[in-house]
């Protein structure tokens, strides 16, 4: 019966969440004939939780989507209502852009663009089961349409798989509040071989705007000169709305604690994991008894909404308790719940299951991407979602996979952390994770990028080809910096001003822009128009020639360490290692192995458990 | 590599020889069962018992030995798998028989150092465990014997991991600020970083000096005997030799070229080594061994420089090592001297340690022995102080120390955290070489447990 050549898609994607719009259309613009199926057309990328996008290191996913190719950060630049740069205090590595979304202008711009691939379909219906012919998928059981063929599966199911939603002791099936949940899935799945877990994560209330006096609040207001996610984005001129700060207090803490016996949380009736991160406010009560207050952000749900979230008060407490905690605060004193906050567990399967392309380990051409592979976060399941879409194309045509390092993108962080970490909470994104930072800025995203997103494909040939000569443009630019000396007089004038020390003898235009309080507009008086003409051609290019200036000699020091690596990362393990039989490796590292079973001898070392000296145990194995 | 996982090993654990008793060890699943079959008790073997009862040579049923069983049930022993010790005579003929025995009933014969390495393996002992079982046995000295020790009961390792601790802690108050600037915490003033630091870099720098002692504990103080040709050196050494409990010196190797011997005092080892002559020469292979002796100067932890008190000072003056410390004069050939010599050499070196001497008479021996003595102890470390003895630990935290001392030039410069972690981290990696473990999950549990974070 599933003996077809022909198959009805290419592609089918299950889920419209943000993986699932990334994954379709990355899909669908690399040529694939491609099926998104979704429960609701209207809840395609609906954000189920903060209206925002962006923020710290989540900021630099968005970037390096936008430059392979991908969707999220152009959608969010025409929709955004309030943009920020945070960590501007730090150093250029580390900044990230946040946004305050239109959670009813993003979906619909999201929308546009899937409605006008000519190669996408959309389809309203739930997935029931995967059709696999031998080891490999054949398509998918749906409740309305039977069977439909595909050539490859993506299942970016977010929270829907079994979602069970909690308000104090009682709770009930769906996806998220007021939309099913989807039962049959996990079960095919098991039935295949692909296993599951519980995840926990959870939301605040929502509150009526006009209930809110704002006047004991604080507003908080986006950046003055606003600077877009995506490379593409020219002629930007956004509004900007404020959010509102106001505090919880003890009178707030007294309410919640005589609640906690009607919380799922503490009477156990949630046993699964939840983000650490993003605590509810019932357990940052309990952990941090000494704080007398909590900040809490009022965030408007879209531009001109009468419906406001309630950030920081994530609860899964009883409605009474919510609603008299929420009075206590200053400035919702009258205000009106218009959605309780809730908890939701969720199915998601754990990805040490998967390769770096996503695709698993035990069926071919079966992807998994999203919340479900244990994520948390729009921006993380988007990205995971692109790199779906990406190596389901380039198998189907044959190509080789699309692989970042941890070395090149976020993106390449985030996938490895999943696969070798297997976390059992929901995973962040942070910089920290990230080890060559220094060399991973928002800002030259493209640069690292787009060449690769041209390269598959994906991103549109002129886009790429101005990242080429970024390139050549920033070597000049540095040589010239490095060639071209200041008398001390000349340096002086600029150091003294800044307060940097003065110089006693000539100084490269190089180290002055070492120097902290320098910005390339203190030295850019020095460079020959035929430079700096070409710098001034991309916006905010000349901040990408500074940083690099500034981080030189570390930058340096993560290259040597890249390079240093790079021996492990590309040393392949061959699949059928049977590590339980490797006597010169410590038990719990066996055991390790064999559950995650790394592509690379890098991936091995990363894994929890597997100390240095089972390394090169194992690469003196891999040698021989 | 990929063999031997899941056999029963057996080796004898005690020296080869004649003994009062040796004891046989086994160690694996199968050990209960071996022992079984060449064991008889009318009592039942049981964990952390001792058993007594009769071995037979399974050949010709003939009785072997009486012997003590012990029982160490998997995971609580030596190595986590099931251990059997057997307590037998010590003639080398029986300890041989119960090895064959064992292995014809499904032992195999284990590797040098495989019961510890099985130990390791199965996460009983970590790393720097492991290393001090390897110094604990072959350890001569009370000194080297209570730096095996501080190894083995993991002294070493705790005091390195709490400067990983604390160095862990540092990264997560810097990564705090950039990963978590939006939420509402107190972060902390880079005075304090810096301060935090420094006290860091301190404790790792007493950790690195303490290796050069490790190492004189580890393998003995060298202590060469120099002077011009004919000053007394081999008589020295032979009166030392006959005087002084003198062993054979467990460093093969390193008297190829040179007459080396190793006595005990005091609870440290000393390896004296007679040099060739120092004085000018023409001829190729004496300037050879002077060379050599040049080169023993310089790796001395204490020198004994011997002097011929009837000779003129003129004779030794160019070869006196003024500036190596630790120089001990003998003084020899009191006993043909008059007594206008002696003086005028004591004169000349009454700001040395020094010592009269008649190695002919085996005069003064001991006098120089107790000030070799003295000298090792003056070089220990306060007594409750953990000492490096590994050069791997040495070079590791010598690497973290750099590492850590950038990051704070660095922060002192004002620069910007995620510039002042680089290196900090780089420090813990090296750390963690030490350590064999791998980190990063670290120092996001040390973020969460120690702040609010979640807005």
């Amino acid at each position: 019966m599933f003996h077809v050549k022909h198959t009805d898609y290419d592609i089918i994607v299950v889920g419209g969440g943000h993986a699932g719009a990334e994954a379709s259309l990355a899909a669908a613009r690399m040529g694939m004939s491609t099926l998104l199926i979704t429960l609701e057309k209207s809840a395609i990328s609906r954000m189920s939780c903060n209206p925002a996008i962006g923020g710290l290191a989540k900021g630099h996913l968005v970037c390096e989507i936008d430059a392979l190719g991908g969707e999220m950060a152009k959608v969010i630049d025409k929709t955004g209502i309030q943009f920020k740069m945070l960590n501007r205090s730090k150093g250029r590595a580390v900044w990230s852009p946040r946004a305050q979304a239109d959670k009813i202008a993003y979906p619909e711009e999201m929308r546009r663009s899937i409605d006008s691939e000519e190669n996408l379909s959309v389809l309203e219906d739930c997935a029931t089961g995967v059709i696999i012919k031998g080891s490999i998928v054949a398509g998918v059981l749906t409740e309305k349409n039977s069977s439909i063929s595909c050539k490859a599966l993506i299942i970016t199911c977010g929270t829907f798989l079994n979602g069970l939603i909690h308000i104090g002791l009682s709770h009930f099936s769906g996806g998220r509040m007021g939309e099913r949940s989807a039962f049959r899935l996990t079960k095919s799945l098991a039935e295949i071989g692909i296993f599951s877990g519980r995840l926990k994560t959870g939301t605040p209330p929502r509150l009526k705007t006009s209930s809110i006096d704002f006047e004991k609040t604080e507003p908080q207001y986006g950046d003055e000169h606003p600077v877009p996610f995506s490379f593409q984005t020219t002629h930007f001129n956004p509004i900007n709305v404020p959010c509102h700060i106001t505090h919880t207090n003890p009178t707030t803490h007294s309410i919640l604690f005589t609640g906690l016996d009607r919380s799922p949380l503490y009477t156990g009736v949630i046993k699964s994991i939840g983000p650490r991160y993003c605590p509810s406010i019932e357990d940052k009560i309990v952990r941090f008894k000494e704080r007398s207050f909590h900040q809490i952000f009022l965030e408007p749900e879209w531009k001109d909404s009468d419906e406001t979230y309630v950030n920081g008060f994530a609860t899964s407490l009883p409605v009474d308790i919510q609603t008299t905690a929420i009075h206590s605060i200053p400035g919702l004193d009258n205000a009106e719940i218009i959605r309780p906050g809730y908890a939701i567990e969720y199915d998601y399967f754990p990805s040490c299951q998967l390769y770096r392309t996503l695709e698993t380990k035990k069926i071919e051409c079966l992807y998994i991407a999203g919340q479900v592979n244990g994520t948390s976060g729009y921006e993380e399941a988007a990205a995971l979602g692109l790199i779906a879409g990406i190596n389901a194309s380039l198998k189907i045509r044959g190509d080789k996979p699309f692989i970042l390092k941890r070395s090149e993108a976020y993106i390449g962080v985030l996938i490895d952390d999943l696969i070798t970490k297997s976390p059992d909470e929901p995973y962040r994104m942070f910089t920290s994770s990230a080890e060559y930072r220094l060399l991973l800025r928002f800002n030259n995203s493209d640069i690292r990028l787009s060449p690769k997103g041209g390269e598959i494909g994906l991103l549109p040939k002129c886009f790429s080809s101005s990242s080429q000569s970024k390139r050549l443009i920033s070597k000049e630019a540095f040589s010239f910096l490095k060639k071209t000396h200041l008398s001390p007089s000349e340096a002086n004038s600029i150091l003294s001003s800044l307060s940097e020390n003065k110089v006693q003898s000539g100084i490269s235009l190089f180290k002055i822009l070492c120097r902290h309080n320098v910005n390339f507009s203190d030295i850019e008086k020095h460079l020959p128009s035929r430079i700096l003409n070409k710098i001034k051609k991309y916006p905010h290019f000349e901040d990408q020639i500074e940083t690099d200036v500034k981080y030189d000699g570390y930058i340096n020091k993560q290259i040597r360490s890249i390079n240093s690596l790079r021996k492990h990362e590309e040393t392949i393990i061959p699949k059928n290692t049977d590590y339980l039989k490797i006597s010169s490796i410590t038990i719990e590292a066996r055991e390790k192995l064999s559950k995650i079973r790394p592509e690379t001898l890098g991936q091995a070392s990363r894994i929890p458990g597997v100390s240095p000296a089972d390394v090169t145990s194992l690469m003196i194995l891999l040698k021989n | 590599m990929f063999s031997k996982n899941n056999s029963t090993i057996v080796a004898l654990s005690t020296p080869q020889g004649f003994g009062g008793l040796s004891v046989v060890r086994l160690s694996g699943s199968k050990s209960l069962d071996i022992i079984k079959k060449i064991f008889t008790s009318s009592r039942e073997i049981k964990h952390y018992r001792a058993t007594f009862g009769q071995i037979y040579d399974l050949d010709d049923n003939s009785h072997l030995d009486s012997s003590v069983v012990t029982y160490f049930k998997a995971p609580r022993s030596y190595t986590g798998e099931d251990i059997i010790e057997i307590s037998c005579h010590g003639s080398p003929y029986i300890t041989e028989r119960i090895v064959a025995l064992c292995i014809k009933s499904g032992a195999q014969l284990a590797d040098p150092g495989e019961f510890t390495k099985r130990a390791f393996l199965n996460g009983k002992i970590d790393l720097i465990q492991a290393e001090g079982t390897a110094d604990l046995i072959f350890s001569l000295t009370k000194a080297s014997h209570k730096a095996s020790i501080n190894l083995l009961e993991g002294k070493t390792g705790q005091a390195i991991k709490d400067c990983r601790k604390t160095l862990i802690d540092t990264i997560a108050l810097l990564e705090l600020e950039l990963d978590f600037s939006e939420e509402e915490i107190e972060f902390t003033p880079v005075s304090k970083i810096i301060s935090i630091l420094s006290g860091l870099t301190k404790e790792i720098n007493r950790l690195i000096q303490s290796y050069n002692y490790g190492k004189m504990v580890k393998q003995g103080f060298l202590v060469p005997i120099v002077g011009p040709p004919n000053s007394g050196k081999s008589s020295l050494l032979n009166a030392f030799l006959q005087e002084e409990r003198v062993i054979v010196s467990p460093h093969p190797g390193t008297t190829r070229d040179t007459i080396e011997e190793s006595f005990q005092k005091g609870g440290f080892q000393f390896r004296l080594i007679d040099t060739a002559g120092l004085r000018k020469t023409d001829d190729s292979i004496e300037g050879l061994g002077i060379s050599r002796t040049l080169d023993n100067i310089d790796k001395a932890d204490i020198i004994l420089f011997i002097i011929d008190v009837t000779r003129p000072v003129i004779e030794f003056l160019p070869y006196f090592p003024k500036n190596a410390n630790n120089i001990i004069v003998v003084i020899n050939k009191i006993d043909i001297a008059s007594e206008k010599q002696v003086n005028a050499m004591t004169k000349y070196f009454q700001k040395k340690d020094m010592v009269m001497t008649s190695a002919k008479k085996h005069s003064g021996i001991h006098e120089i022995a107790d000030i070799m003595v003295l000298t090792a102890k003056s070089k220990a470390p306060k007594a409750e102080n953990v000492i490096i003895t590994r050069k791997r630990h040495r070079d590791a935290l010598s690497k973290a120390l750099n590492s850590i001392i950038e990051s704070l030039d660095n922060a002192k410069n004002e620069r910007s955290s995620e510039i002042i972690v680089v290196d900090l981290r780089i420090a813990l990696e090296a750390l963690d070489e030490i350590l064999g473990k791998t980190t990063n999950e670290d120092i996001l549990n040390t973020i969460f447990s120690n702040f609010c974070i979640g807005k």
